[in-house]
């Protein structure tokens, strides 16, 4: 069960935004797509120009989809969001590898469901998804892109036109949301970022 | 722009006085100087191929295919293109859908929306930008191998620590 906080009931105490930090989980997680040499990984955003160029230069090619500003648009335009999934509209076991940065945090539960059942199938048997959820949310509870740092090293940059509500989760509740996949790895690190590397089982097609 | 015309960095004017239609082939002008653009209005629908020897930007909307070559194209904020294009140095600033190749650098700005495939050098995008597409950027062979420059020793373990880890208590599994 996740509790949600909206960008207009922000915390004016909330903690500053996390420091930087080097991804290990990342570095687990793009080391196999490397290696497959055609490797094809899907970003679900939010779109940053030295992430498409960290991905986009170790990868053949390199898949962006920004459902951030797809969940934006959808919200403006209808007062319940439709069926924003639409836009991830890939064949089914196309991806060796998906990122999911962040994007969790602003769905609630319904919609995570969904989106990991949709990774679930657009990830080739064996294809890694990288999964990093905030322990507590960034001041204002805004989005932050993640920049990405050719030594791993993570920084952050606020998004303020993503204004997007923010739904905290305990490990638990995160991990039983994730069915389908095999944890491989998980890690938290001091600044309250959490990562998990998850693998799609080999025995689901 | 209706009843207006347009110039281009060099004063060429460029739109009609009225809005036009077009279809087939048109040929932008190529006995201009290198700096030379030509811009298509807004309210100009071109379907059909553009093959030219400057820049060019689209203000109007485009169906088709632009070759310019070692020039330089740029799709405005009221642009709206679909097709294929080739040149130099691309910018998309308006509605774009499908296939860009640079020689050089491509740029999506925040006011675009983007739906389609990149192959180029390298690549600008603001963030906000809106886009759903592929990125393929030239690898130069040495380049290719920088990204695995620290190779994993597993593809994906079940325990242990793994190459570039954060100083110790940094982090915890969990």
């Amino acid at each position: 069960m996740a509790t949600s906080i909206t960008p207009d009931h922000r915390d004016p105490n909330a903690a500053l935004p996390p420091a930087s930090y080097t991804s290990e989980i990342l570095e687990l997680f793009l080391g196999p797509l490397i290696r497959l040499g055609d490797g094809q990984m899907l970003d679900v955003g939010p779109v940053c120009e030295e992430n498409i160029m960290f991905f986009a230069s170790r990868l053949r090619r390199h898949y962006v989809c920004d459902m951030f500003l797809r969940l934006i648009r959808e919200q403006s335009v209808a007062r319940h969001s439709r069926n924003a999934w639409r836009h991830l509209d890939y064949p089914a076991r196309f991806f060796d590898g998906i990122h999911l940065w962040d994007l969790c945090d602003h769905l609630d539960d319904k919609k995570v469901s969904q989106l990991v059942e949709l990774c679930l199938s657009m990830l080739q048997p064996g294809g890694l998804l990288m999964l990093t959820a905030f322990e507590k949310p960034s001041p204002s509870a805004r989005v932050n892109s993640f920049i990405i740092k050719p030594d791993y090293r993570m920084r952050f940059r606020v998004q303020p036109h993503l204004n997007l509500s923010w739904h905290c989760r305990h490990n638990r509740a995160l991990i039983s949301i994730l069915t389908g996949f095999s944890i491989v790895k998980s890690l938290r690190y001091r600044n309250g970022i959490r990562e998990i590397l998850l693998k799609k089982p080999l025995s689901i097609s | 722009m209706l009843g207006k015309s347009k110039k281009n960095e060099s004063g060429k004017v460029v739109s009609p006085d009225r809005p036009a239609e077009s279809k087939g082939t048109a040929f932008i002008s190529s006995s201009t100087a290198r700096e030379e653009k030509t811009i298509i209005g807004e309210h100009i629908f071109i379907e059909g191929s553009i093959r030219g020897e400057e820049n060019l930007e689209i203000e109007g909307s485009m169906k088709g295919s632009i070759d310019l070559g070692k020039h330089n194209f740029r799709v405005g904020p009221n642009g709206q293109v679909e097709g294929e294009i080739n040149a130099r140095n691309v910018s998309v600033s308006g509605e774009f859908k499908g296939n860009i190749k640079s020689h050089e650098k491509v740029e999506v700005t925040r006011e675009a929306d983007f739906y389609g495939e990149i192959k180029a050098n390298s690549i600008s995008i603001e963030d906000g930008a809106y886009i759903k597409g592929v990125i393929e950027l030239d690898r130069e062979p040495n380049r290719k191998s920088s990204g695995a420059q620290k190779p994993i020793a597993t593809a994906a373990p079940e325990t242990g620590k793994a190459p570039g880890a954060t100083s110790p208590g940094d982090k915890k599994e969990t």
